[in-house]
């Protein structure tokens, strides 16, 4: 292990509450640890600004172990930071060198309001979940579990699409503000599985009609959103959704 | 305090159909009559509010995150345990129970424990049928893998991210009936009063955490779902925003708090690196099936791994149990490693931590075999270390992961409280002293969808609640007392920061008290020594902290004060029950309680039985109450590792 | 009506773009096709003009066919650009990319409005000039160093355009797996590469009088 020690300037987007504007705030941060994980650096950064009688820097975080899908910011113009596959949570101050300036900004999409300087609300996610991402089953009476046999291949396609963890870096990252990666990795992951065969029409339309509700951008195959996905996600989720929407509006 | 644990009569076997029998029904469709409040929304909440909405109640669903899907479920890595038997090698429904009983060192209920492995088959259906991507064969088939603690390979998995897919599972199902508007999900609140009218639960107070609103919420029933309380100890690999205060707030309004003492402590996280750290991370304890611990012989060593020979290692695991080596029990492997590190014999800057070596492993087996086995585990370890295993011996240290404590409830898992029930960490029951791997996923979801709504029904069936409104006067006076609180804790603020303290600098206090003096290993001299210098701590809290801010807005700072001081209200119990609690068993040593071999010595005359505590107030000793265990089916056994 | 909340919604209107755009890409390879017998002799060329406006039923549809999914195309394209940067309001102050290669994707709308500039001057000299006179017209045309430049630039930018074009058509269509990823990747450059080709090496032929 290191024990490597970084100088910083930070420059961070501050902004009271959804009302009022932002405006950014620099900070210097001295002796960072490189083994720190970012988040540590911003709590480091929060204990000094609290000692100083300031007011801490708002961020969302919880699990920071890279799952949750709580944390996220836009470091030095990218989503979560320069690491591929990697979330805020993850990312470790070795990836910076000594006198570095990093901007954090929140991440900006006009279906996710700013609350509170890095805080942003994401529920719209939620929302198109709401609309159509789930298999319609009550609890109890469901046949038993090897009853349809599932090829390996396919369960593991399902998995790849299923290990979204909704942080919303793909909205952030887009130059449109487009859900499409999240909203397709759902639509593909349930499509995929024979469970979710009956509804998939249904689907298609109510969760790709709640994502342009919500105020999200349309898609144009910027390829920014699988560049930032800390899970990897393809975009070939978006090509599947396309399909399903198109089946769906044309033979539905 | 009445402890009346309502296990059914008659064989064990039949104890649930015939409960589920005898209890009583609401009609369905005079269910949309009754509101239940669901706080949190992990696999245990989510699934309760879900099914309790699919069955026809009104559910008011709370949690503390911005989304229903980030409770700390989702972090559960290896997998869920069910008696399924698709492998065909020998399990049962009957095996799955007496592993469990077995693994918790026989320090729960027997009943609780068989319908848990009862139901545990209705899981993994009801997941497959939503959709998990769970592992497959080529053949189509569930694919199941062997964890600790059993013979038989039982446990279903969906990569590394078993706990995630499940959690999406409950939360896709929970999505669907806000869709429909049987739930009424409400993200960011924390809860911070529980609200008794006629001594029944009726209702919460919750705080908003964007706008810092104060708001109550009434129900016929309350069902408590917030997991564990693992950060008391400041380090552990639970999320920053786990936390006891739902739990411990219901206990100041009378729930019992079971076994709060029983803590389990994972001997494979990744070591911290400095006072920085603000959590740590697991990694699978099936790194100890290649890798071989050692620390260097002479204490304060700092040569590097590579140019300490042989003869100056202690492979202390491997010399001291010499038949299960590196493969003891998790609690044994803990407790090695802190002694060693107290012994001054820890490596790493901060000599807190022992190596784990492959080096060995990979001469036997070669790189490629064992990085096919953990590659992905020696990956994460590199992007958080920067070191990698193949080349240099890995660095471990144990850590608090999972609380088999938690509030007291009989079989319909009601607490002592009538109307407020708690499912899954947040209750006591299934894990006794130690919980197996893969235990906590099933746990969680069989309370919350096949159990649940039976023990609901049953309570309106019978008790018949009469409607409330959140303009009575408890409602008020427990708004109220939630503004008072937070009046309180800002009061020191108003004059600046100087002379004080941060918030986490006294989480990191008690943190420390509770885990030199209430760990793995524990003895009287350093109990009392912890439970005198609470108060002092406590004191410095109420009177030292500094909190920036304002109540009415967002304010992290605010949210983490009170979470500490329900923690360091709640240590007092942690260490009276370690305290009171003079046998060694399930995860922790009672030094005093060792056999000759300086083995765990468990005391089944004096202490088969559930530690209750009951709040006698502030200031108060609280009163320490006894549910005796009872086993009529499986003959405790004492373990041993040599 | 079905059709209509189809059209208006992000993946329907993605589904316009790439249809219409296939269809454009279809008028290009007849174009191309055409404007091949240059690389023959002029007569040749003339000779295919007159031949076509011998059939006027079909010029007429196919003109009036062509014109309304250009303009589709360019109308659906700018409300989307519209529409996307309404989605992201707020700009971010350190801009950059995580992926490279992105400046075709990112200047689609710059493309596009160059390309359609260039339509409207190239179908107001030619199009609707004498078709009975088009050889001498283009030799003509050609002849100025200025003119051919432009044209060049315009089929470079065509050429950007199509590189992101063609693969995003795929992509909306729901064409991408990774067995044919590969030949679609090379395809990105090639199909370009052959419209820049032929379209460019006209004017360079009449700058440098090979043409017969």
């Amino acid at each position: 292990m290191t024990t490597k020690s970084i100088d910083l300037s930070l420059e961070i987007w501050r902004q009271k509450d959804s009302r009022t504007t932002g405006v950014f705030e620099s900070y210097q941060l001295k002796s960072i640890s490189a083994d720190m994980s970012f988040l540590e650096m911003l709590d480091v950064l929060n204990e000094k600004l609290t000692r100083e009688g300031l007011d801490p820097v708002a961020f969302d975080h919880d699990c920071r172990e890279g799952i949750c899908g709580m944390c996220g910011a836009v470091v030095n113009g990218i989503a979560h930071g320069p690491e591929p596959e990697t979330t805020l949570c993850q990312l470790h101050m070795r990836h910076f060198c000594n006198g570095d300036t990093i901007v954090i900004e929140p991440f900006r999409s006009r279906a996710f309001p700013i609350r509170k300087d890095l805080i942003v609300d994401r529920s719209a996610l939620d929302r198109i979940i709401q609309a159509g991402g789930y298999i319609s089953v009550n609890t109890g009476g469901a046949p038993d579990g090897n009853a349809i046999p599932i090829p390996s291949a396919t369960a593991e396609l399902a998995m790849d699409a299923a290990a979204c963890i909704g942080c919303g870096a793909c909205v952030a990252s887009c130059p449109n503000g487009a859900a499409m990666l999240f909203t397709g990795a759902k639509i593909s992951q349930l499509s995929l599985l024979p469970q979710g065969r009956p509804e998939r029409k249904e689907r298609a339309m109510a969760m790709v009609s709640a994502m342009d509700k919500e105020g999200f951008g349309n898609c144009t195959n910027e390829r920014e959103c699988e560049a930032v996905c800390p899970k990897g996600i393809s975009i070939r989720n978006i090509a599947r959704m396309n399909r399903e929407f198109v089946k769906a509006s044309f033979f539905g | 305090m009445q402890l009346k644990s309502n296990v059914p009569e008659g064989p064990l076997a039949e104890k649930w159909d015939k409960h589920r029998f005898s209890t009583k029904l609401v009609n369905p469709a005079n269910r949309r009559k009754y509101k239940v409040i669901v706080v949190g929304t992990g696999l245990a909440g989510a699934s309760a509010a879900a099914t309790l909405a699919e069955q026809g109640y009104e559910v008011s669903s709370f949690c503390i995150q911005d989304s229903p899907r980030r409770a700390h479920s989702i972090a559960a890595q290896g997998g869920i345990n069910a008696a399924k038997n698709y492998q065909n090698d020998g399990d049962s429904i009957q095996r799955l129970f007496y592993d469990t009983i077995k693994g918790g060192d026989f320090r729960s209920r027997e009943a609780n424990v068989y319908r848990l492995a009862q139901v545990s088959n209705n899981i993994i259906d009801q997941c497959v049928a939503q959709g998990v991507p769970f592992a497959r064969e080529y053949g189509g088939t569930l694919a199941n893998r062997s964890f600790g603690g059993a013979q038989v390979s039982r446990t279903f998995y969906a990569r590394g991210q078993t706990g995630q897919q499940l959690l999406f599972g409950a939360y896709s199902a929970l999505s669907r009936q806000i869709k429909s508007g049987k739930v009424t999900m409400h993200t960011r609140q924390e809860m911070m009063e529980l609200v008794l009218v006629d001594g029944q639960a009726r209702g919460i107070v919750t705080r908003d955490i964007i706008s810092g609103e104060i708001a109550s919420y009434s129900a016929d029933a309350v069902i408590l779902a917030t997991g564990g309380y693992g950060n008391a100890y400041f380090l552990s690999t639970n999320a920053m925003a786990s936390n006891v205060t739902a739990a411990w707030r219901a206990h100041r309004m009378g729930a019992g708090f079971a076994n709060p003492s029983f803590v389990q402590i994972h001997p494979t996280c990744i070591p911290v690196h400095g006072s920085y750290q603000s959590k740590l991370t697991l990694m699978s304890e099936s790194l100890r099936n290649d890798g071989r611990v050692w620390v260097p012989k002479k204490p304060g060593d700092t040569r590097k791994p590579g140019s300490i020979p042989e003869e100056e290692r202690d492979y202390y695991l491997e010399n001291k149990y010499p038949s299960f080596g590196n493969l003891v029990p998790r609690d044994v492997a803990s407790r090695n490693a802190k002694e060693q590190c107290d012994a001054g014999k820890g490596v790493g800057s901060t000599q807190l931590a022992v190596y784990l070596d492959f080096a060995e492993a990979i001469r036997r087996d070669g790189e490629a075999t064992i990085l096919k086995k953990y590659g992905n585990l020696f990956q994460m370890y590199e992007k958080i270390t920067d070191s990698n295993p193949l080349h240099e011996p890995m660095m471990i240290y144990p850590a608090v992961h999972y609380t088999m404590g938690g509030l007291w409830v009989d079989y319909n898992l009601m607490t002592t409280i009538p109307g407020l029930f708690a499912i899954g960490e947040c209750n006591f029951s299934d894990h006794g002293a130690n919980r197996l791997g893969a235990s906590a996923l099933m746990q969680g979801l069989a309370d919350g969808y096949f159990i649940i709504a039976n023990c609901i029904a049953d309570y309106f069936g019978s008790t018949n609640p009469d409607k409330v409104s959140s303009t009575l006067p408890q409602f008020v006076d427990a708004r109220k007392k939630c503004q008072d609180r937070i009046q309180k804790l800002l009061r020191g603020s108003k004059n600046g920061p100087q002379g004080k303290l941060t918030v986490d600098d006294i989480h990191k206090e008690l943190g420390i008290l509770l885990w030199d003096h209430c760990g793995m290993a524990r003895n009287k001299e350093g109990l009392e020594k912890a439970l005198a210098k609470l108060p002092a701590l406590q004191e410095k809290f109420w009177k030292d902290v500094y909190i920036p801010g304002k109540g009415k807005e967002l304010n992290q700072s605010l949210e983490r004060a009170g979470r500490l001081a329900d923690f360091l209200e709640f240590a007092e119990i942690i260490i009276r029950d370690a305290l009171a609690r003079e046998e060694s068993c399930g995860c922790h040593l009672r030094e005093e309680s060792q056999t000759e071999e300086n083995e765990a010595k468990r005391d089944d005359v004096n202490y088969s039985h559930v530690s209750v505590w009951e709040y006698q107030g502030d200031g108060q000793e609280p009163v320490l109450h006894k549910e005796e265990l009872t086993f009529e089916n499986v003959t405790p056994s004492q373990r041993s590792y040599k | 009506m079905w059709f209509v909340s189809f059209v208006k919604s992000s993946i329907g209107k993605k589904w316009i773009m790439a249809l219409s755009g296939s269809f454009l890409t279809l008028f290009l390879c007849s174009h191309a096709a055409g404007n091949a017998t240059l690389f023959s002799s002029i007569s040749l060329f003339q000779a295919y003009a007159d031949q076509l406006h011998s059939h006027p039923l079909i010029i007429s549809v196919f003109s009036k066919g062509l014109t309304l999914t250009f303009a589709v195309h360019v109308v659906t394209g700018s409300l989307l650009f519209l529409q996307n940067r309404k989605a992201r309001n707020q700009r971010y102050k350190v801009k950059t990319r995580a992926i490279s290669n992105s400046q075709a994707s990112s200047t689609m709308i710059y493309s596009g409005l160059f390309i359609l500039l260039f339509i409207v001057i190239h179908t107001s000299v030619v199009s609707f000039g004498d078709h009975g006179k088009i050889g001498v017209t283009i030799s003509e045309m050609f002849r100025s160093f200025f003119v051919s430049m432009f044209y060049i630039i315009a089929f470079i930018g065509l050429a950007i355009h199509l590189s992101h074009g063609f693969w995003s058509m795929l992509q909306t269509f729901g064409v991408n797996h990774p067995s044919y990823n590969s030949l679609i990747s090379r395809l990105t450059y090639i199909v370009p590469l052959f419209f820049l080709l032929i379209f460019g090496t006209i004017p360079l032929l009449f700058l440098f009088g090979m043409v017969s």
